[in-house]
């Protein structure tokens, strides 16, 4: 014979909170791995960054002509600038050798490269700890040297790295949501609970239940329910998921990487329903104990 | 007070007790009394006297508003919450309105306080299946309340109430809804139990049993507690009933 339920034969959580807990877990693990793939995205986008700029001195005009002598002194007016700027580490002239071996890959001998109107490079080494102020040197070189070119990634990537940043702590902000919400949520359906089951609750307490033979009912059910919907969220996230993986794969570029999580990823998105169970089973714990103690 | 003394203490003490509810008047004034181990006492009164408070309050579903109330030594206003649950173990109440669980069978509603204690399913079915053949409900274990007259109702939360063995057992018109032959009998379940060491008190208005197993009386009136001795010390009296075989 089986033991039977004592308090759930009937009631009302029985469907709520599966319900409940599928739609926040199919949220939570779908807004979970846009945060962890937007966050790969920034910490790339920030080493990219962090390392160092270039400024190039052109030396020909843009019809052709030679620039001679007026590049040596933009070379020197860019150096007397950079280095006087804050977070800048050193900046040194690349030396012809130096741009021969960076341009081999593509263009082959140096006879070739001779040929071409390359550019003067001043390779800038920056301090990745500091704030740099690009709009500054960038400002100071366009006042002394407007033949200069500031090249750095940093200067378009820093409003979408405070994007991203903002919409990392936005998806920390709904996720905080989701947790507040499955935490009222439980709360309210085992309140809800313990009035249906006040008379069953009670009787038992008159039989000499302690505390815990109700509150672990209570709490273990949480659990179980809530983990089964939570699993049922997770894997109705999975095609949604491939789905966006499969017509996100065409963009993929410097800016936005493959949709692709990594293994640990993978395992950081299974713990979603065990979080939020687990969440429930605390939740509950607490409630009924609280509850139990308008009882002698 | 040590543990040896308490085992030797009343099982229930009652000091200058008084209760009310909330800010209504008092419905129990100046309760004083004590409850031997192993003796057997009628509560009498009219409705409203306070049967169903007193009792309440030996089932600890309430403090006293004024006074002391000890159970087995311990006072009842100074227990944990575990050694409140560790004391209503050693209780068993058969309410007047059974308080059945509607959803369990007879056989799960009698297993309920056995379950709580943690017995093994095992004993559980084989003392439950017993009890039941005992109150004659052997036929009716799978039923659901619902589908039980109010006798066998009443048997059942009979059945529940003793199925613990309890040191002390307590009964709110324990025999209202059933013929007086049956009532007799459930009171020799009652007698057994007493004659194992149960103190029993049994809240009733049924004059008929009152005389015939002459026990001593817990009488209330308007709040107030007073103690009628029987004319036969409850033991003699016992023993009478059982050597007679009284099952008329």
């Amino acid at each position: 014979m089986n033991k039977p339920n004592i308090f759930f034969a009937t009631d009302p959580a029985k469907l709520f909170l599966p319900w409940m807990s599928m739609l926040m877990s199919f949220i939570a693990v779908l807004i979970l791995a846009a945060g962890m793939l937007t966050y790969t995205s920034v910490t790339r986008w920030q080493r990219s960054v962090s390392g160092s700029l270039t400024v190039q001195i052109p030396t020909y005009t843009e019809l052709g002509a030679a620039r001679g002598e007026l590049v040596d002194k933009d070379i020197e007016t860019a150096l007397t600038i950079l280095r006087a700027s804050d977070g800048i580490l050193g900046a040194t002239v690349l030396s012809d050798n130096q741009m021969a071996d960076l341009m081999t890959p593509w263009l082959g001998d140096n006879a070739v490269m001779a040929e071409l109107p390359l550019p003067k490079l001043i390779d800038v080494t920056v301090d990745p700890t500091a704030q740099l102020d690009l709009a500054q040197i960038q400002a100071d070189l366009a006042d002394q040297v407007p033949a200069a070119t500031l090249d750095s990634h940093r200067i378009w990537l820093t409003p979408l790295l405070r994007l991203s940043s903002g919409i990392i702590k936005l998806i920390g902000f709904i996720l905080l949501l989701l947790v507040l919400t499955t935490s009222f949520t439980v709360i309210y359906a085992t309140r809800t609970s313990l009035s249906v089951h006040e008379p069953v609750i009670s009787l038992v307490h008159m039989m000499g239940a302690n505390d815990f033979y109700v509150t672990n009912q209570y709490a273990n059910r949480s659990f179980r329910l809530t983990l089964a919907g939570a699993l049922f969220g997770f894997g109705l996230a999975l095609p949604i998921m491939a789905g966006a993986s499969f017509f996100l794969r065409g963009v993929s570029s410097e800016l936005v990487i493959q949709p692709t999580l990594t293994l640990m990823q993978w395992g950081t998105l299974i713990t979603v329903p065990f979080v939020l169970s687990f969440l429930a089973f605390i939740t509950t714990f607490k409630t009924v104990l609280a509850y139990l103690k308008r009882f002698l | 007070m040590s543990e040896k003394n308490k085992l030797s203490s009343p099982v229930a003490e009652f000091n200058g007790v008084s209760l009310r509810y909330g800010s209504g008047p008092e419905v129990l004034k100046d309760i004083q009394f004590a409850l031997d181990p192993g003796s057997f006492y009628f509560m009498t009164g009219e409705s409203g006297a306070g049967k169903t408070s007193l009792l309440g309050l030996l089932y600890m579903a309430h403090l006293p508003t004024k006074g002391r109330v000890r159970l087995f030594g311990y006072a009842v206003d100074e227990l944990s919450r575990r050694a409140k649950a560790r004391i209503r173990r050693q209780m068993g109440v058969v309410f007047q309105d059974f308080r059945l669980l509607p959803h369990l069978t007879a056989f799960d509603n009698v297993a309920l306080p056995l379950r709580i204690a943690g017995v093994k399913e095992s004993e559980i079915r084989r003392h439950v299946s017993e009890m039941l053949t005992w109150v004659g409900l052997e036929k009716s274990m799978r039923l659901l309340p619902e589908a039980l007259s109010g006798g066998e109702q009443q048997r059942v939360a009979i059945a529940r109430a003793v199925i613990t063995r309890p040191t002390l057992l307590m009964a709110d018109e324990p025999t209202g809804n059933v013929d007086d032959a049956m009532a007799k009998r459930l009171l020799h379940l009652f007698l057994e139990l007493n004659k194992l060491g149960t103190t029993v008190v049994i809240a009733t208005h049924n004059q008929g049993l009152i005389k015939h197993f002459n026990f001593p009386q817990l009488h209330l009136e308007k709040g107030r507690l007073s103690v009628i001795q029987s004319s036969t010390p409850y033991r003699d009296m016992a023993a009478k009933l059982f050597n007679r075989g009284d099952k008329e």
